[in-house]
């Protein structure tokens, strides 16, 4: 039985939720998804990195507990596709997840960039590194298409010299490209 | 580089520190299959708001989190008591402490209890008398601690704990909690680190890991405490102050006690005033002896307290009484910058000076092997005059 007399100094409360941090997320992974889809399409590097990887590879990329998520997939013909947000039955090969929703900020800010946020050791990744290796080298072709100079030279480890993320045609593409989601 | 003939070493403690480190509990706790924490912290801790931070960590976790923002600065049986009742009949599986000093001894102390059995808390008491793995235990430092947070000690209502099972699976130190309340408190704590850390990097004990711990806590604190006291608001300086505290408590957990670390407790119990102060007053006199009576290392101090610089530039023979020098002349920058409050002799930090035979015949025993009861009244007279 509970004494009285430290209850008035004891309280017991249910963790609150994130509000527009998790929309915020939930958009950026979308986003970022329909990207990678459009960049296996039209840049050769990605290409050539997606074909390495194994047949009817899937990988998610999503923030713990309890997500955002987005998947995306490579048919057996090769095809990159963005396979939505929901992870359930989904036969999922490679799964990172940032450790929580303030990690996803930094990372999804351009705070931290990739590389840092994994040196900072704020994912956890379920399958084999050399597939996230790859992921990780993708993601960051995908952000040098996605932002301006500026901003891309904070969340990539490198920014390229010569890609063809620079040219602003390209980039016009492939902003349609990734909306329409072709 | 030095090994020793025979060593023992044991760190279990994961440090998760910098921005944002708060947030990563959930995920820690999962790891230490824990679901359900109870904090407990003290009232300043709480009426600052740190409590609401560190509950906003968990958001979407989906956690129950107990919260006990009531820990004296005494804290009592009855207290642990009460908190073993809250911990069984509601489910909790693992302590968080928030805060220092008498928080993280309450929250150790409970911890032995929730383990096992009350009982268990008179049968722990001594030196490696805990016999087995505690429950998982998460400490949120702040600056306003004792220097002994993440170390293998407890100190509770006259008994000592001693265990590596006491210190904390996870310290994580998160710059929204470290900020630095008052110069006097900053200090203390920090000089109990400057004080455990050159003490176990000139021990008899020395031994390659307790070095890599003590090295980097030396130069956080003669890097930074001087500015942080200066400038409160240097969350860059405080935030690596926080980590030499939990650097320090892993070092001083691997080896014996030291002269000013034994003489500057006894000291600052005997007479209510802060111990780490005490120390730091007597630490250079107390390493003087040491090198005085051919203690080794005390040449080796000068890299850490110092910097490469002016180690190379130091002749061999000469960097045992830089590295004294330097310890002086630190405690005389502390006691100009803070306007005397911290005060740089045991008659400026008004210590009586008829105690000092009782006081060393409580203290001459415990660590060191070299220094008998003449030599602690001789560091006594030094460290009362500052000469």
């Amino acid at each position: 039985m509970e004494d009285t007399t430290i209850m008035k100094d004891f309280r017991e409360v249910k963790a609150g939720k994130t509000g527009f941090k998790k929309d915020y997320i939930t958009i950026m992974l979308w986003f970022v998804g329909r990207a990678i889809q459009a960049a296996a399409a039209m840049d050769e590097t990605v290409k050539k990195e997606f074909a390495e990887l194994p047949d009817r590879f899937t990988f998610s990329l999503g923030i713990m507990p309890a997500g955002p998520y987005m998947i995306v997939g490579k048919s057996k013909r090769g095809i990159v596709y963005y396979l939505g947000w929901d992870p359930e039955g989904k036969d999922i090969m490679l799964e990172m997840k940032i450790k929580n929703i303030e990690a996803a900020m930094l990372l999804f800010t351009f705070q931290e960039s990739t590389a840092v946020a994994i040196a900072r050791d704020r994912l956890i990744v379920d399958g084999e590194v050399p597939h996230a290796c790859a992921v990780i080298r993708i993601l960051d072709i995908v952000e040098v298409y996605l932002l301006p100079k500026f901003i891309a030279k904070l969340a990539v480890k490198r920014y390229p010299a010569e890609h063809h993320g620079n040219k602003f045609s390209r980039r016009v593409m492939f902003y349609i490209r990734t909306v329409l989601g072709v | 580089m030095f090994l020793p003939e025979h060593y023992e070493f044991s760190c279990p403690v994961k440090i998760n520190s910098g921005n944002r480190a708060l947030e990563h509990l959930p995920f820690e706790l999962d790891t230490l299959n824990a679901r359900k924490p109870l904090i407990i912290t003290g009232k300043n801790a709480a009426g600052r708001g740190l409590v609401d931070i560190a509950i906003d960590a968990f958001k979407d976790s989906g956690i129950t989190i107990g919260i006990f923002d009531g820990v004296p600065s005494s804290p009592d049986l009855k207290l642990i008591r009460e908190l073993y009742t809250i911990y069984r009949d509601r489910g909790y599986d693992a302590i968080i402490a928030l805060g220092g000093g008498p928080v993280t001894d309450a929250a150790k102390v409970l911890n032995i209890v929730v383990s096992g059995e009350p009982e268990d808390l008179e049968k722990g008491a001594g030196h490696n008398m805990i016999k087995k793995p505690l429950k998982p235990f998460v400490m949120i430092p702040t600056l306003a601690g004792s220097g002994y947070e993440t170390s293998r000690y407890a100190f509770f209502e006259g008994r000592t704990y001693s265990s590596h099972y006491l210190m904390p699976h996870l310290v994580v130190i998160d710059p929204r909690m470290t900020t630095a309340e008052d110069a006097m408190t900053t200090a203390g704590a920090s000089l109990i680190t400057l004080t455990h850390s050159v003490e176990a990097y000139v021990s008899p004990e020395k031994n390659p890991l307790a070095d890599s711990y003590a090295f980097p806590a030396i130069r956080f604190v003669m890097e930074h405490l001087v500015n942080v006291i200066r400038n409160p608001r240097d969350s860059n300086g405080c935030l690596a102050l926080a980590n030499a505290h939990c650097f320090a408590g892993c070092a001083f957990s691997g080896t014996a006690w030291g002269i000013a670390h034994t003489l500057g407790k006894a000291i600052g119990e005997a007479c209510n005033i802060s111990p780490g102060v005490c120390m730091g007053i007597i630490l250079p006199h107390g390493i003087e002896m040491q090198h005085s009576r051919g203690g080794r290392h005390i040449s080796d101090l000068l890299l850490p307290l110092a910097g490469s610089d002016m180690y190379a530039e130091t002749a061999e023979d000469l960097r045992a009484q830089k590295a004294i020098d330097i310890l002086l002349d630190f405690q005389k920058d502390l006691f100009t910058i803070s306007g005397g409050v911290i005060a740089r002799t045991l008659e400026g930090a008004k210590v009586p000076k008829e105690m000092a035979r009782d006081i060393a015949k409580k203290s001459v025993g415990y660590g060191s092997e070299i220094v008998g009861m003449d030599d602690f009244l001789k560091i006594w007279e030094h460290a009362w005059e500052g000469s």
